[in-house]
């Protein structure tokens, strides 16, 4: 009952917050100099000519309307789910955002899974292995991987991986001309996907190492974990049982945020990879103020966060049970 | 091995920078003693005895062999720009990339084209005969007669209707329905703005006359005009597959479409996004016909369309099969060393151009070099306080030394030019030593800055006394109220043309006792400054050009008010000898080449003096390919897109 009143209370939460953020980013992109109409019609029109395209294409996109005339206009479509025109592409936003975001969260996804593959076990073992030869190798490794830029990882990585030891493509989503399907065109996408998932992890790996080994070492201190030793219990059950439940905490947090992040374009790796996701979409809208195609994004990231917020909570109060929601 | 390692660290640093581009020169600075602006005389002008020519160079195991007689092999095209899945033409996606598959590769038979040597002809493989009347209303007709034997992808035959389709189709409202087209291309015609506005179904301009023949006419205030062959420019588009079931009726009114001709007709024929011809036109007619686009990659496969009847020159392709792949510059050269492509083209800073250089020497590659069509530019806001002074803007010009500014920008690829002209063009060719002896190069002199500045009255320091030198910046008295001379500079984030500029230009102006203040923004805030729809004025910018194949600077230095800025006259120029000396070039007739020589000069002298753009640099371009390319021939005016049709692969 009372969880089901807290979970009223932040979807009311969440919808006051969408409201005011989306009047706010509406705001702010119309205040933005530069008009995504003239950016529209590049090329060499007759003045004449180009004026009435101009009016007629204000007109038809709903331009030429007051602010809050177009912000009403804009929301009650996206809550319809219209997200409306793109200007760059001049197709409905729906048409051109679907690829980018499949390319998104499929490079997010297996980086996601590698970093927790790699840093869970590695963070633990560091934190139960305090202070050996191990663990000091692990942090300064931990702590170069998330101190470097991700470009010049990248960079790096094509350099070793790509060119000296061609072991990899060096950007793309699929080899030039490829026409397999099924288990040859997965393994096709796998091998391009290999470098740019290696890198989006490096900073993961080095960053989520850190955050469990703090955990469990902390957690390893608690009077429970002596208890539990001096009741005989295995180490292995001690460890993965009582203290990495107990670690578990922090760990939710950056889980959560990560799988927010599934949605969100890296701008650098996509670049530099050639990886045509919602990164390099977002940077193209921005820079034709394809609001269109940026606020979707936006609003999209912004439910995201919000209801990521509350996952949180929730898997909080499953981790650790002295957690309640009503607090 | 460190040499690459820092050449791909070192390319790190132009992640996420906007290069602006462009530029022309007289002045060599290029590295490349073979490379020399490439030859691009028009075939009626008179032959240009020193004309450069565009430098190829390939190892000698590629020389060998012969051009196939079938089409074979494939080549896979690195772009810079995605290509996007938009196939129709540049107003729904005017991106480089599809810009050039749409006009070059995909769609064909344009009654007129220009040449590999930029002349605008009547294309011999497609028109038979091209009559041209001029009315007594100052309308132009040309009538066109269609060569036999054209056909579509599909083996359907191409007709005169299509043509006339083509015209009726892109100039209707109907078609504005289709994601806000811009019905722009045949505005000239006669009766096109009443069509337009769908005040008429009858398009006045058009004549469909036979199935082999059909006429254009133009409207009289569009004439005379230099390029007016350009008016009879056509490309078809398949009735039978855009507007099925409809026809084209000819009557003494002009033309219409007969039948279900709709916005919602052409929402389903052109815009579907599965079959639509925007976006899976199956039925062309250019060199390559598309098999394959792939969306997540990004990359378009065409194959030769075996119908094709080769291009101006006869010249069918003889490459099977093209792919084109998204390259960033940062790792292009590594791709092409890779084999992942074939060709990489129109590289334009050192960054690119010496890896490659580096392959050439191994003999891994070849390449081919000319010079950029336009250049990097200063712009300056004519109509702003100071620079709407002629002075002011030759001072801000002797202030930098281009030569340097040019070398160090390109590595040493590209060259400085004088006025509004490419390397490329016949004129310029024609005119080398007339430029030399005639055209102000702006060499760098403080000492020649401060005198222009202190004959147009910048003659007062801050105080109103005399002006001496360490007085700072200078100022003038402009009805009573005394002014300083403070150049506010607009510039993109992130572009090295800005950086470099920074480096090079306050020091000298502060030397000459000008103040230069600048700001940095975002490209389109840049653009909505310079069209004076901003809230701030500034007085230049630095970004770059490129010349059309029409150039008409008649247009770019009107003194009317409704040329100014949209891509116009955006330095809002109102100078009247400037005007006239473009303005007179506008009526030569095509084919006199002494007429438009002259005026040709005449302009750029006066442009020389007027100032208000100083060319900073020209590219000169580099295209790299695997040595199984051959018969590989670019030039700024005949790309990658049409150097396809000629140049042929190993399998």
């Amino acid at each position: 009952m009372r969880t089901g009143r807290f979970l009223l209370k932040r979807l009311v939460y969440i919808i006051f917050v969408f409201f005011i953020i989306s009047i706010l980013m509406f705001a702010i992109y119309k205040a933005m100099p530069g008009d995504p109409v003239k950016m529209m019609l590049q090329g060499n029109i007759k003045p004449e000519v180009y004026q009435l395209q101009y009016d007629n294409m204000k007109e038809k996109l709903g331009l030429d309307k007051p602010v809050p005339v177009q912000y009403m206009k804009w929301i009650t479509n996206m809550l319809r789910g219209d997200f409306g025109y793109s200007t760059e592409y001049r197709r409905p936003v729906k048409d051109v955002i679907g690829v980018p975001m499949r390319n998104t969260v499929l490079l997010n996804i297996f980086s996601m899974i590698l970093v927790f593959a790699i840093s869970i076990p590695l963070g633990i073992t560091t934190a139960v292995k305090k202070n050996s030869i191990l663990d000091k190798v692990v942090q300064v490794v931990t702590i170069v991987g998330y101190s470097i830029p991700s470009f010049v990882i990248a960079l790096l990585a094509i350099y070793v991986f790509a060119i000296r030891i061609p072991l990899f493509p060096i950007s793309g989503v699929r080899t030039a001309g490829f026409t397999g399907t099924g288990f040859d065109a997965f393994v096709d996408t796998a091998k391009h996907m290999a470098l740019p998932v290696l890198v989006m992890s490096v900073g993961g790996i080095g960053s989520i190492t850190r955050y469990v080994r703090a955990s469990m070492i902390e957690a390893l201190r608690m009077d429970y974990i002596r208890t539990a030793r001096s009741k005989g219990l295995r180490e292995k059950v001690v460890i993965y049982v009582h203290a990495f439940r107990n670690a578990l905490i922090p760990v939710v947090t950056v889980t959560t945020w990560w799988l927010i992040g599934l949605f969100g374009g890296s701008v650098v790796i996509e670049t530099i990879f050639v990886w045509d996701g919602l990164g390099k979409m977002m940077i193209s809208g921005l820079n034709q103020r394809d609001f269109s195609v940026v606020l979707a994004m936006q609003m999209f990231y912004v439910i995201l966060s919000l209801a990521g917020n509350v996952l949180m909570d929730i898997a909080y109060t499953l981790v650790d049970p002295r957690v309640k929601l009503e607090n | 091995m460190k040499r690459k390692l820092l050449s791909v660290l070192l390319a790190s640093s132009m992640l996420v920078s906007l290069t602006a581009c462009g530029g022309n020169n007289d002045s060599a600075v290029t590295n490349n003693e073979d490379a020399a602006p490439q030859t691009q005389a028009q075939t009626e002008a008179p032959a240009a005895t020193d004309a450069a020519e565009p430098s190829t160079e390939a190892s000698d195991d590629t020389q060998a062999g012969e051009r196939p007689t079938t089409p074979q092999g494939q080549l896979i095209i690195g772009a810079i720009t995605d290509l996007e899945q938009d196939f129709y033409d540049p107003t729904f996606n005017s991106n480089a990339t599809n810009y050039k598959i749409t006009e070059n590769v995909l769609h064909g038979y344009t009654t007129v084209i220009t040449t590999k040597e930029g002349e605008w002809i009547t294309d011999p493989m497609v028109v038979s005969a091209l009559d041209t009347v001029e009315n007594e209303d100052g309308t132009k007709t040309f009538t066109i007669t269609l060569n036999d034997g054209l056909l579509w992808s599909d083996n359907s035959a191409v007709t005169a209707k299509d043509y006339a389709f083509a015209m009726l189709l892109e100039s209707s409202p109907e078609m504005m329905g289709v994601d806000n087209y811009s019905a722009t291309r045949y505005t000239y015609l006669d009766g096109y703005d009443e069509f337009n506005a769908g005040d008429t179904e009858v398009l006045k301009g058009v004549h469909l006359i036979d199935d082999k023949t059909f006429s254009v006419t133009v409207k009289a205030d569009e004439l005379p005009y230099h390029y007016d062959l350009a008016y009879a420019s056509v490309t078809p588009r398949p009735i039978a597959v855009i507007a099925p079931g409809c026809d084209i009726e000819d009557s003494e009114e002009g033309a219409t479409i007969m039948g279900d001709f709709t916005t919602d007709v052409l929402l389903k024929t052109i815009g579907d996004p599965d079959t639509g011809y925007r976006y899976n036109p199956q039925v062309t007619c250019g060199p390559y016909k598309l098999v394959s686009y792939d969306a997540s990659s990004r990359q378009g496969t065409f194959e030769v369309n075996e119908n094709y009847v080769g291009n101006y020159a006869g010249i069918k392709p003889m490459i099977k099969t093209l792919i084109i792949k998204t390259v960033k510059s940062e790792t292009q050269i590594n791709e092409l060393k890779a084999g992942t492509v074939d060709l990489l083209f129109e590289i334009g800073e050192a960054e690119g151009i010496e890896p490659g250089l580096d392959l050439v020497d191994e003999g891994l590659v070849q390449k081919h070099t000319y010079f950029r069509y336009g250049y990097g530019l200063i712009r300056f806001d004519c109509s702003q306080f100071p620079t709407d002074s002629q002075s002011v803007r030759q001072a801000v010009a002797y202030c930098l030394d281009r030569n340097e500014f040019a070398r160090q920008y390109s590595g040493g690829y590209a060259t400085v030019v004088h006025g509004e002209y490419g390397l490329s063009q016949w004129e310029y060719l024609d005119s080398k030593d007339w430029i030399d002896e005639n055209l102000n190069t702006y060499e760098k002199d403080i000492e020649k800055a401060k005198e222009v500045l202190a004959a147009d009255g910048w003659t007062l320091n801050k105080d109103g006394g005399e002006y001496k030198d360490g007085d700072g910046t200078r100022y003038k008295d402009v009805d009573g109220e005394l002014k300083p001379l403070v150049i506010e500079w607009c510039n993109t984030e992130g572009n090295p043309v800005s950086e470099l500029l920074n480096t090079m230009l306050p020091e000298a102006m502060q030397d000459a006792g000008m103040e230069l203040k600048t700001t940095t923004t975002d490209f389109p805030t840049l653009l909505t400054a310079m069209d004076h729809e901003g809230e701030t004025m500034y007085n230049m910018y630095n970004l770059a050009t490129g010349f059309s194949l029409q150039h008409s600077p008649w247009y770019y230095y009107s003194c009317d008010d409704k040329w100014m800025g949209g891509g116009y006259n955006s330095s809002w120029i109102k100078d009247k000898d400037l005007e006239a000396s473009a303005v007179a070039l506008k009526t030569i007739p095509f084919d006199d080449n002494d007429a438009w020589l002259e005026a040709w000069r005449t302009f750029q002298k006066t442009w020389n003096e007027k100032l208000p753009v100083v060319p900073l640099y020209s590219n000169e371009y580099h295209d790299f390919y695997t040595n199984k390319v051959h018969d590989w021939d670019t030039s700024s005016i005949w790309d990658w897109s049409a150097a396809v049709t000629e140049a042929w692969v190993e399998e």
